[in-house]
């Protein structure tokens, strides 16, 4: 196998020359990634709008009291305001025009915009999914490298036994036990809730109470909101790093074993410079890939530590919505997960073609 | 591995500076941002709107109750007397119209005096705007006929209506000030975010903040014309039962609505206050009468032999301390209900006998109930268990059916449900509230009850309907008793309501309709 440093020169030069048509290999390889992701988006619509609606239940019963869901005048006045009355096809295409327009619907539940309530909710899961991702691929990645780097040794074997653990926590009993023993027994980190609640949560400019507290000069309320970060996003992170770990690992042991890799310590490069200039670079592809996958389930995946921990996410607005029949919330969830799923995934696929250049030639 | 107990160190040290950094700058428990006394209520929200006239939960009407004043309210717990709010009142000799005169002194928290047209304007907008609340006054005129009376004219006899009046849904807004934020006695109203914003009326709190799914912040009223609160400012707040068990037994928060019997047991030794009372939900059986749903819970030996074949006292006990078992479908705390001792008891002979009767060969019924939510933190779950494993000592075979409350709904209001086991929270305290289980009523029909299904029932519900005074609790019991021994419904229980405060808390009162009064907390 040739010099993967080499290959990696060619491949530069290569993906620089612009092509026949004129257009730079990595502008037509994102452009194309691009109008996929438009036409992804669109069938997330489909999905979402046909997978709500088939649910055997009728929302009109599910969101009008006893006495109220008796009465037909009252009924009707519901299915009307819903767009509940219309056939199925017109519901879709009168849901996707206001999609498009950014209207997500009113929820059947409060009766307020759907994009409100999840621009209120989403920025709570993103800072805590973002805390938890930071956390996880510092520390996951890390003890991949290190187990990876210490192969078959004591060090390897805790690493990879602590990693299965990580992995097999159920998390909703997890996030209990954490909060049990760091809140209620020893008394280090506080309770449920995003801030203290007598505090008064900053001005709202991204709705990350960390960021927006340092941009109000609020150090007093950041300090409260990252350490009510802690315990949540530890719980979150620890299924991640289980996982990043283990994918690190096997990642590290593959590239370990190039050339390119023995050759860089067989010309008497520093330690530190063959391990994160040559091992952790030529890792990171599938590092990254499993990284946005990661985050995205994160995003989706926080119902649980939202409900243990009050934190009034976007986990806990879809539970909501779902055990509520709130068709309009259900989809707005779904469409943003979707969205968010599928605008990693694109991420992704860009910074495969900043750190490995072969890719956009592919 | 030195490294190791230096990362491990740096690790602690960070968190230890991190909590030390954290805990300097929460404001002291039990003082307000602003000065004054706070506390914080945990409670798991059904939260929908701070608008009293669109609300018809349960957090919604805790919410309501703090920031507006009702025409008539209750004393405390006791619901089996209304008594006067912002006016006293006086209802006709047959019981058509009710008289309310306004009382002086109050005053919205914008200073302005509380008027008959307020109170005018909030119950016909509760009526126009078409809500959840809206047929408290189905059938209701309401008018104003002096500087300080209005009258609610009835259609028909509704000795009911001094009890309805307290429901928190009823309360009087400041008509200038809704009115100026889009608001209107029709469907155009558009008051209702101005309403989730700033509150507008002249209860004992004002709305701080709001946010239906985290938490919401009261502050007091200076304006209040009542006891001032103990409390300057309460937090309310979206909490898990499991989370609030931790919290109040922490002092995280000082009072927890929603622990099930199971976390209110393990909290014996804990040092916090439990109260215990009967709630106002029935949770009860429902055996469907139709035959084209089943020919098996529509032979009325087989209805005889699962009234028989229950054990009451057991599936009580399984609720915990302060459950009870209502006599007939009316609970407890409410006038015109019946003994336990005048419902059906458990008699396994009689109950085999029944249902050799009644030509059942064992064939499997199906239980339906929804799985996904609680009764005062009481799984159904639990109680179908119970009711499969008794009804199977007398040999009845019953298959458990759960399913989401979204789904169940469905087939429970539809009247498809072959046995349904669900729960009724009364609209308001008072037991007409409970005709619905009559023949060819909202939750008769349910059951497969028609209209001219059982005569003698419904002769008795129209009498109870038209009783008055005194002749109401009699007329209400006799009704009860023969739809225990003919009708479709077995009541079950009343789960309790538990309240568990903190050592600091002095006193807390509850009530069936607004669960609890914060400004009552001492």
């Amino acid at each position: 196998m040739p010099s993967s440093s080499n290959n990696s020169t060619v491949a530069i030069r290569t993906a620089e020359r612009p092509t026949r048509r004129g257009i730079p290999p990595f502008v037509r390889y994102v452009a194309v990634r691009l109008g996929l992701t438009v036409l992804l988006m669109f069938g997330v619509t489909i999905v979402t709008f046909v997978l709500t609606n088939l649910v055997p239940a009728d929302p009109v019963q599910a969101a009008l009291g006893e006495q109220a869901a008796a009465n037909p005048e009252i009924v009707a006045k519901f299915r009307a305001e819903n767009g509940l009355d219309q056939p199925l096809i017109v519901q879709y295409f009168t849901y996707l025009g206001n999609v498009l327009q950014g209207n997500l619907g009113v929820s059947t539940q409060t009766r307020m915009p759907v994009a409100d309530e999840l621009a209120a909710a989403f920025p709570a899961t993103i800072e805590l999914a973002l805390s938890a991702i930071v956390f996880s691929a510092l520390i996951g990645i890390g003890l991949g490298l290190w187990a990876a780097l210490k192969r078959r040794t004591f060090v390897d074997q805790v690493i990879r036994v602590v990693s299965l653990i990580g992995l097999s926590w159920p998390t909703f009993w997890l996030a209990l036990v954490v909060y049990y023993v760091f809140f209620f027994v020893l008394g280090i980190f506080p309770g449920s809730g995003r801030l203290d609640p007598t505090a008064i949560a900053p001005p709202h400019v991204t709705g990350l109470y960390t960021i927006d507290s340092v941009l109000a000069g609020q150090w007093s309320t950041f300090w409260d909101a990252l350490y009510h970060l802690v315990l949540p996003a530890s719980v979150l992170a620890l299924y991640t790093i289980g996982l990043l770990t283990r994918f690190a690992r096997s990642a590290v042991l593959e590239v370990l074993d190039m050339d390119y890799v023995k050759a860089a310590t067989a010309k008497g490069l520093p330690r530190r410079t063959v391990v994160f200039g040559y091992v952790l670079r030529g890792a990171m592809v599938p590092i990254i890939t499993v990284l946005g996958l990661a985050f995205g389930s994160l995003l989706s995946g926080t119902v649980l530590v939202e409900k243990v921990y009050s934190w009034h996410g976007l986990g806990e607005y879809s539970f909501s919505a779902a055990t509520k029949l709130d068709l309009p919330a259900i989809m707005g969830v779904g469409l943003v997960v979707g969205i968010v799923y599928i605008g990693l995934n694109f991420l992704v696929d860009v910074l495969y073609g900043v750190i490995d250049p072969r890719v956009r030639v592919a | 591995m030195k490294r190791v107990f230096a990362a491990t160190g740096l690790v602690a040290a960070a968190a230890l500076v991190l909590s030390g950094c954290a805990g300097g700058a929460q404001p002291t428990t039990g003082e307000a941002a602003g000065g004054g006394k706070s506390i914080v209520v945990d409670a798991s929200f059904d939260l929908k709107t701070a608008d009293p006239g669109r609300q018809y939960e349960t957090t919604g009407s805790i919410v309501a109750k703090a920031l507006y004043e009702t025409l008539l309210t209750f004393n405390g717990e006791d619901v089996t007397k209304p008594v006067d709010g912002l006016a006293s009142y006086e209802m006709n000799e047959d019981n058509t119209v009710l008289t309310l005169t306004m009382k002086p002194g109050a005053k919205f928290s914008d200073g302005s005096d509380v008027t008959v047209d307020d109170a005018v304007f909030s119950l016909t907008r509760v009526q126009g705007i078409l809500g959840n609340p809206s047929f408290l006054l189905e059938g209701v005129t309401v008018e104003k006929t002096g500087d300080d009376t209005l009258t609610l004219t009835s259609e028909t006899p509704n000795p009911a209506l001094p009890f309805i009046l307290p429901n928190p849904a009823l309360s009087v807004l400041n008509q200038e000030v809704v009115e100026a934020n889009g608001g209107s006695a029709d469907e155009s109203d558009g008051a209702e975010a101005f309403l989730n914003g700033e509150s507008a009326g002249s209860g004992p709190y004002m709305l701080e903040s709001f946010d239906a799914a985290a938490q919401v912040v009261f502050k007091a009223n200076p304006e209040y014309a009542g006891d001032k609160p103990a409390y300057d400012r309460v937090v309310l707040r979206n909490v898990e039962g499991p989370t609030q068990k931790l919290n109040v037994e922490k002092g995280e928060s000082q009072v927890a609505l929603d622990l099930n019997p199971d976390q209110v047991a393990e909290l014996a030794s804990a040092d916090v206050k439990v109260v215990s009372n009967p709630s106002r939900y029935m949770i009860f059986l429902l055996l469907n009468q139709n035959p084209e749903i089943s020919e098996i819970t529509s032979n009325p030996d087989f209805l005889q032999a699962v009234k028989l074949g229950l054990d009451y006292d057991k599936i009580v006990s399984l609720a915990g301390e302060g459950s009870v078992r209502p006599g007939g479908p009316i609970p407890s705390l409410f006038v015109g209900a019946i003994d336990a001792k005048q419902g059906n008891q458990r008699d396994v002979d009689a109950a085999q006998a029944a249902l050799a009767k009644s030509g059942y060969a064992g064939e499997k019924v199906t239980l339906n109930f929804p799985n996904d939510i609680t009764v005062q933190g009481l799984s159904l779950q639990n109680v179908a268990e119970a009711v499969q494993a008794q009804l199977s000592e007398v040999g009845i075979e019953v298959a458990l059916a759960p399913a989401p409350v979204a789904t169940e709904l469905d087939a429970y209001r539809n009247g498809t449900e072959t046995i349904g086991l669900w729960y009724w929270g009364p609209d308001f305290p008072d037991a007409s509230n409970y005709t619905v289980f009559s023949p060819g009523e909202l939750v008769g029909l349910r059951s497969g009850w028609a209209a001219d299904a059982n005569a003698k029932v419904t002769e008795l519900s129209n009498a109870a309907k038209a009783a008055t005074g005194d002749d109401r609790a009699p007329a209400y019991e006799a009704w009860q008793d023969e739809l225990n021994a003919s009708g479709p419904f077995v009541p079950l229980l009343q789960p309790a309501q538990n309240v568990v405060t903190s050592p600091s808390i002095e006193s807390i009162t509850t009530n069936p309709v607004w669960t609890v009064d914060l400004a009552l907390i001492k």
